[in-house]
């Protein structure tokens, strides 16, 4: 299971070829973003059976570049009691390590351009994975510092919640990264692709086991929590506590405008399909085209394999439009709670459940059927383990009790306040005479005439 | 890239103190959240007891073998190894049965909830009502712990790590005393700044190190020594940044100055313990590195150490003279006698080593009494170590004023008691290794510490006990015990010292693999 | 873009890219050690630290450890300083450093001593290894790094590696005494509870009106007035003296045209 580091096809490029790729991550990021606006739009309004953008260009899709637009020639308003330099290089900060951390993410195999061979891909470094987290831990300082240095209170707010809750849902985020890391055993994209390449057939006591190729089927768990901290780590909904526009205006942004705020624009849609990119590179198996069109011989060669990388990339796109349609912003606490004492402790108990499983198929003591066996044993336990937390974790719930009725529905008398009902249900008004509004006609002038 | 990884052999046997120590802090944080509060201060202590006891039971079983080294050269369990560990065992039991102490005080020495903010109502609520915080016995197994693994370590990044393993938790008992709270906030505090910044001095001397020999541990750096091509200064200014951690531990002047700050704010169990184990374990280290790893650089060692020790001991003395807090006179009787052990590990003989070794289970035993005595002494306000309320104890209370009478004659060296039979091995070792103007040193700043002790036994008995001497608490059975067993070695060894002397002798040397 | 094979092949001597990107970064790494120091904002100042370790972490990546080049920045910068700034944004942006000096001339020793002992240090580590070639990279990286990192960790290392979770959990332990207050079931206070104190007579249930609101100033610390006229307590903070209002502060502001 273990791959050979190779990575030897990297490094080699012309210097114009380097130049070119750089250009193309960046204009594919750009146009990514500005196609996922309309897209996010677009399939909100779908859901909410309205049409959407439909007014420039085929569809609207010239939408959000309009806005592009307008958004730079905005006034460009500076808070007075901003922090000048922060305030101007927090926006620079978030969209730079944006686009940083495409730079590992593999498109497709190796193909030849102008007659050199290269693979679809900028650059691959041993741990190209972690290069992709340092991204995004450093991109939170332009959302934290643009909340500090607005010098306003509802930045502030965002800035801080934005800093605890990156740093609580980044280690759920890391956590689920290392089974992938401990079944392909490395952390290079592109070998994380190569190790989802084909069926890998298991021999558990005499029992055979295709094992699914992509990650995401077979590490199941850490997709999901994956998908779920990425959704808090890119402050999408229902995770937007940091621009919270119900409680907090718009959060860290609150103060900005016009081109620094396209700025965050940007990034906040470039960490999306960052975080889809590597998704896809982790769970999905990356560039390589699915099951059915993988049949076909010529699928995973030449250019077709940037077809399939942006296809499972808009696929995810649409799930945090449909999370972000679907479900309301958490309370800031449960949003914690839920990353600590869920995600975290269910990670950790997969990963432990996951090396064991690993230990005992590589183990040369154990026969077929004790494999088998022990594997199942382990998942029991990890199973039990996790009832009993849950378990452990209801028992203190106390049960409030609901005091009776006050005389009258109110405390203190009958002149006291009315006390409202506590099962939300609303009582009927002891004024409850339906009366009906007799109004006179309304005059036409036509009456006098 | 694919062949397998051969894990290491792990000597069980040997470790087992540590692991049976580790253990049992690990049961004790379990036992925080699911013992319920009434019963958890009695299964907290019967467990940490019971845990060094194991632990003790597997030192002594493990004396009798071979030396050994294990973990592939990072942990050495030899002759010395072991007997530190014996020695830190047996006086953190004796401390133990002093932090558990609830008689005393309602709730014992510990604050209940060190989050509540010192001075307010909540928290004279709390200092009146509330029973104190159980944690600190799994801190304190983990600090016993560390200190096991610093005294056996055979490599400077064991010892790091065994460094920051039992400084953390000290760091954070400090903080936990339950009056005067902002004084033991402050004293937690600065130790812990001070501390992070010498481990920072330790690590950078260990990288130094490291490039100079290429390895971190003893053995390679000895044999570095001998034949490396590298620049001696790599050597020279490595060895001293890892000497800066060390003698900080060790509170040797001039890495001096946290020692009576802590030893002030600190709850007394818990000063206690750092004077106690504390001190073993810096010094078991500090010999370990000295006698293993650099003893070939004995000459320049002895010019800087040298110097390091003359000022310890005269800074140390001279400073215990104008103290009027009994806790800041022992502290820097405690920095003087600090200057004291590095003329043993000065020695580099095997003479010195037993000559320290005996010195410091000595003086551990007499300091855990010294500071009973100092928990007992205690007013409305807790424990009052003015110098100026002990006028007069004498009268009040001659039993306990005799017993810490005795304990600073101890303290001051004079016979019949342990501190002579120690000082003066300790003296004979560094005249044998040739270090004479070390001993005249050691010799007047006794001379000089004398007097602070005799001040206080002449204000005990001479003066006429006043309004605000206060009274003598009637010890509970832990601290009785403590305290017996601290004054009743500190007379044994003073008298047949032979016993502890041949154990001593017999644990050898070193062992370097 | 030679980055990764250099990395793969653990380079031994410097290469130009490898000396130029130093030679940039080293500057600026010491820029930001000064001016963490030198910066009054604590913001300020952990952000240039931040800078210094950031161009820390490049410099393990192009000393052929890719490994922990990362982890520094994600841990040390990302986490660690992350959670300082959360602490900083708590205490609040305008706070600084005092200049008051509690022992007199205390800084200017500190400053000599500090440029001493650098300047100490920097030459004897220069005369001793300035002449030195990096040797043992090769072998160190000849199964990869994070391989061989793995290596020493789970061989020589375990037992070092398992007794730092002694640490961890100390950590953990200390953090609960010394941050977490328990709080007694009998305080807290159920939902309908707090419902009933609220409604009970003598409480006034709807929120209290702002500070300054149908007031004749802006001052936080002039009452509201009631519908009825008259001043009401509830809208100022506890905290806030009571002083008289002089005329000034009484007068209507920005209202005189």
């Amino acid at each position: 299971m273990i791959l050979a580091e190779n990575l030897d096809q990297f490094g080699k490029d012309p210097w114009w070829l380097v130049l070119a790729k750089v250009v193309v991550i960046f204009a594919f990021l750009v146009v990514m973003t500005l196609f996922a606006i309309w897209y996010e739009r677009k399939v909100v309004a779908r859901m909410q059976v309205r049409p959407g953008p439909n007014r420039n260009g085929p569809f609207g899709l010239l939408q959000s570049l309009a806005d592009g637009l307008k958004l730079a020639f905005k006034e460009d308003i500076m808070p007075r009691l901003a922090d000048k330099v922060v305030f101007f290089f927090a926006p620079v900060i978030s969209t730079i390590c944006a686009f940083t951390a495409f730079s590992v993410i593999p498109f497709g195999p190796t193909v030849s351009i102008f007659g050199t061979h290269s693979p679809l891909q900028l650059t691959d470094i041993p741990v190209a994975v972690l290069l992709v987290l340092a991204c995004s831990s450093m991109g939170i300082y332009g959302v934290v510092l643009g909340g500090w240095a607005s010098g306003s209170t509802y930045p502030l707010l965002g800035g801080l919640r934005s800093s605890a809750q990156m740093i609580s849902y980044e280690v759920a985020m890391g956590l689920s990264i290392v089974s992938v890391f401990l079944v392909s055993g490395t952390m290079s994209t592109s070998q994380i692709v190569e190790g989802q390449a084909g069926n890998g057939t298991v021999n558990i006591g005499g029992w055979h086991a295709d094992l699914p190729a992509w990650y995401g089927i077979l590490l199941i768990p850490s997709f999901l929590i994956y998908f779920t901290a990425a959704v808090g780590e890119t402050n999408r909904a229902p995770f937007d506590l940091p621009e919270a526009e119900s409680e907090l205006v718009g959060g860290f942004h609150t103060e900005y405008s016009s081109l620094k705020f396209a700025l965050f624009f940007l990034a906040e849609y470039v960490n999306m399909v960052t975080v889809s990119g590597l998704c896809t590179t982790l769970f999905l198996g990356g560039w390589r085209a699915p099951w059915p069109i993988s049949l076909w011989d010529g699928a995973n060669q030449g250019w077709w394999p940037v077809l399939w990388f942006t296809i499972k990339v808009l696929l995810l796109l649409f799930v945090f439009v449909w999370l972000r349609g679907t479900l309301p912003r958490l309370r800031y606490d449960q949003f914690m709670r839920f990353g600590w004492k869920v995600l975290i402790p269910a990670n950790l108990i997969w990963i432990l459940s996951l090396a064991g499983i690993l230990l005992t198929i590589n183990s040369d003591s154990l026969s077929g059927p004790g494999k088998f066996g022990v594997s199942v044993a382990i998942i029991v336990a990890a199973l039990a383990l996790g009832f009993v937390a849950i378990a452990m974790s209801r028992r203190n719930v106390t049960v409030v009790e609901i005091p009776k009725a006050h005389p009258g529905g109110r405390v203190g008398g009958s002149k006291g306040f009315p006390l409202p009902p506590m099962n939300l249900e609303v009582p009927p008004s002891p004024r409850a005479k339906l009366v009906i509004a007799e109004r006179e006609p309304v005059s036409t002038g036509k009456e006098k005439a | 890239m694919n062949d397998k990884l051969q894990l290491p052999n792990l000597d069980y046997a040997a470790l087992s103190p540590m692991l049976i120590l580790f253990g049992v802090a690990c049961i004790g944080v379990l036992v925080e959240g699911f013992v319920p509060r009434r019963i958890r201060h009695g299964v907290q202590l019967s467990l940490s007891l019971l845990g060094l006891v194991a632990a003790l039971v597997m030192v002594i079983r493990q004396g009798s073998k071979d030396d050994v080294v294990t973990a592939q050269t990072a942990v050495a369990i030899d002759g010395p190894g072991l007997f530190l560990s014996a020695a830190i065992i047996v006086l953190g039991i004796v401390s133990l049965l002093l932090i558990g102490e609830r008689s005393l005080e309602t709730g014992g020495a510990f604050v209940a909830q060190a989050a509540v903010t010192a001075n307010t109502d909540a928290d004279r609520d709390q200092a009146a009502r509330t029973t104190g915080a159980t944690e600190v016995f799994p801190l304190t197994m983990f600090a016993l712990a560390g200190m096991l693994l610093f005294c056996t370590a055979n490599d400077l990044l064991v010892m790091f790590v065994a460094l920051e393993v039992f400084s953390l938790p000290l760091y954070l008992l400090c903080a936990l005393a339950r009056r005067r709270r902002l004084l033991s906030q402050e004293a937690a505090l600065k130790y812990f700044l001070l501390g992070s910044f010498a481990s920072a001095f330790f690590l950078f001397g260990i990288a130094l190190i490291y490039g100079y020999a290429g390895q971190v541990d003893f053995k390679a750096i000895d044999t570095a020594i001998q034949n490396s091509a590298n620049d001696d200064i790599l050597l020279y200014v490595g060895l001293a940044m890892l000497a800066i951690g060390l003698l900080f531990k060790a509170a040797a002047v001039p890495f001096h100055v946290w020692t009576p700050d802590v030893y002030q704010g600190a709850p007394t169990p818990v000063t206690a313990l750092m004077a106690a184990c504390t001190k073993v374990a810096a010094f078991g280290g500090l010999l370990r590195l000295v006698y293993v790893g650099f003893h070939r650089t004995e000459w320049e060692l002895q010019q800087v150490l040298g110097t390091v020790a003359v000022i310890t001991m005269l800074v140390g003395a001279i400073l215990a003279v104008t103290q009027t807090d009994i806790k800041r006179l022992l502290a820097y009787s405690s920095i003087a006698n600090a200057g004291y052990l590095l003329l043993g590990v000065l020695s580099v003989s095997e003479r010195g080593l037993s000559s320290s070794m005996f010195y410091l289970v000595a003086y551990g035993f007499t300091v855990l009494a010294a500071f009973a005595v100092v928990t007992l002494v205690r007013d409305a306000d807790g424990e009052a170590t003015h110098l100026s309320r002990w006028a007069g104890l004498g009268r009040r209370s001659p039993l306990y004023a005799s017993l810490f009478t005795f304990i600073l004659l101890a303290f001051a060296g004079l016979p019949l008691t342990s501190g002579f039979t120690a000082k003066f091995g300790i003296f004979a070792a560094a005249i044998d290794a040739g270090q004479t103007w070390l001993v005249i040193a050691g010799v007047v700043s006794s001379a000089i510490l004398a007097f602070p002790y005799l001040r206080v036994v002449v204000m005990m008995w001479l003066s006429e006990p006043g309004e605000t001497t206060p009274a003598v608490s009637i010890p509970g059975a832990m601290t009785a015990a403590a305290l017996v067993i601290g004054t009743v070695a500190t007379l044994v060894l003073g008298v047949a010292p032979s016993v502890l002397i041949e154990a001593t002798e017999h644990a050898g040397i070193f062992v370097s693999k | 873009m030679n980055l990764s094979l250099e990395l793969l092949a653990a380079a031994g001597d410097v290469k130009g890219g490898e000396a130029a990107t130093f030679w940039i970064l080293a500057p600026i790494a010491v820029l930001g050690a000064l001016g963490m120091v030198w910066a009054r904002n604590a913001v300020h100042s952990a952000l240039f630290l931040v800078i210094s370790m950031l161009c820390l972490g490049v410099f393990y990546v192009l000393q052929a450890g890719p490994f922990i080049g990362m982890v520094q920045i994600i841990v040390y910068t990302g986490a660690i300083m992350m959670l300082f700034l959360f602490v900083l944004m708590l205490v609040g942006r305008d706070s600084s450093d005092s200049l008051i000096e509690t022992l007199r001339g205390q800084r200017m020793v500190a400053i000599l001593l500090g440029v001493g002992l650098s300047l100490l240090m920097g030459i004897a580590l220069y005369r001793a290894l300035g002449d030195s070639d990096p040797k043992g990279l090769t072998e160190a990286n000849a199964a990869g790094n994070v391989t061989g990192l793995a290596r020493l960790i789970f061989t020589k290392y375990v037992y070092v590696f398992e007794v730092t979770s002694a640490l961890l959990i100390t950590a953990a332990v200390g953090a609960m005494i010394l941050a977490h207050i328990q709080k007694s079931p009998e305080e807290k206070i159920s939902q309908p509870e707090r419902m009933l104190k609220r409604f009970l007579p003598g409480n006034y249930p709807a929120p209290k009106p702002g500070p300054g609101v149908f007031s004749t100033s802006d001052s936080v610390a002039t009452p509201a007035r009631l519908p009825d006229g008259t001043p009401s307590d509830r809208s100022i903070s506890k905290i806030l003296p009571t002083r008289e209002l002089t005329s000034a502060d009484v007068a209507p502001k920005g209202t005189e045209k």
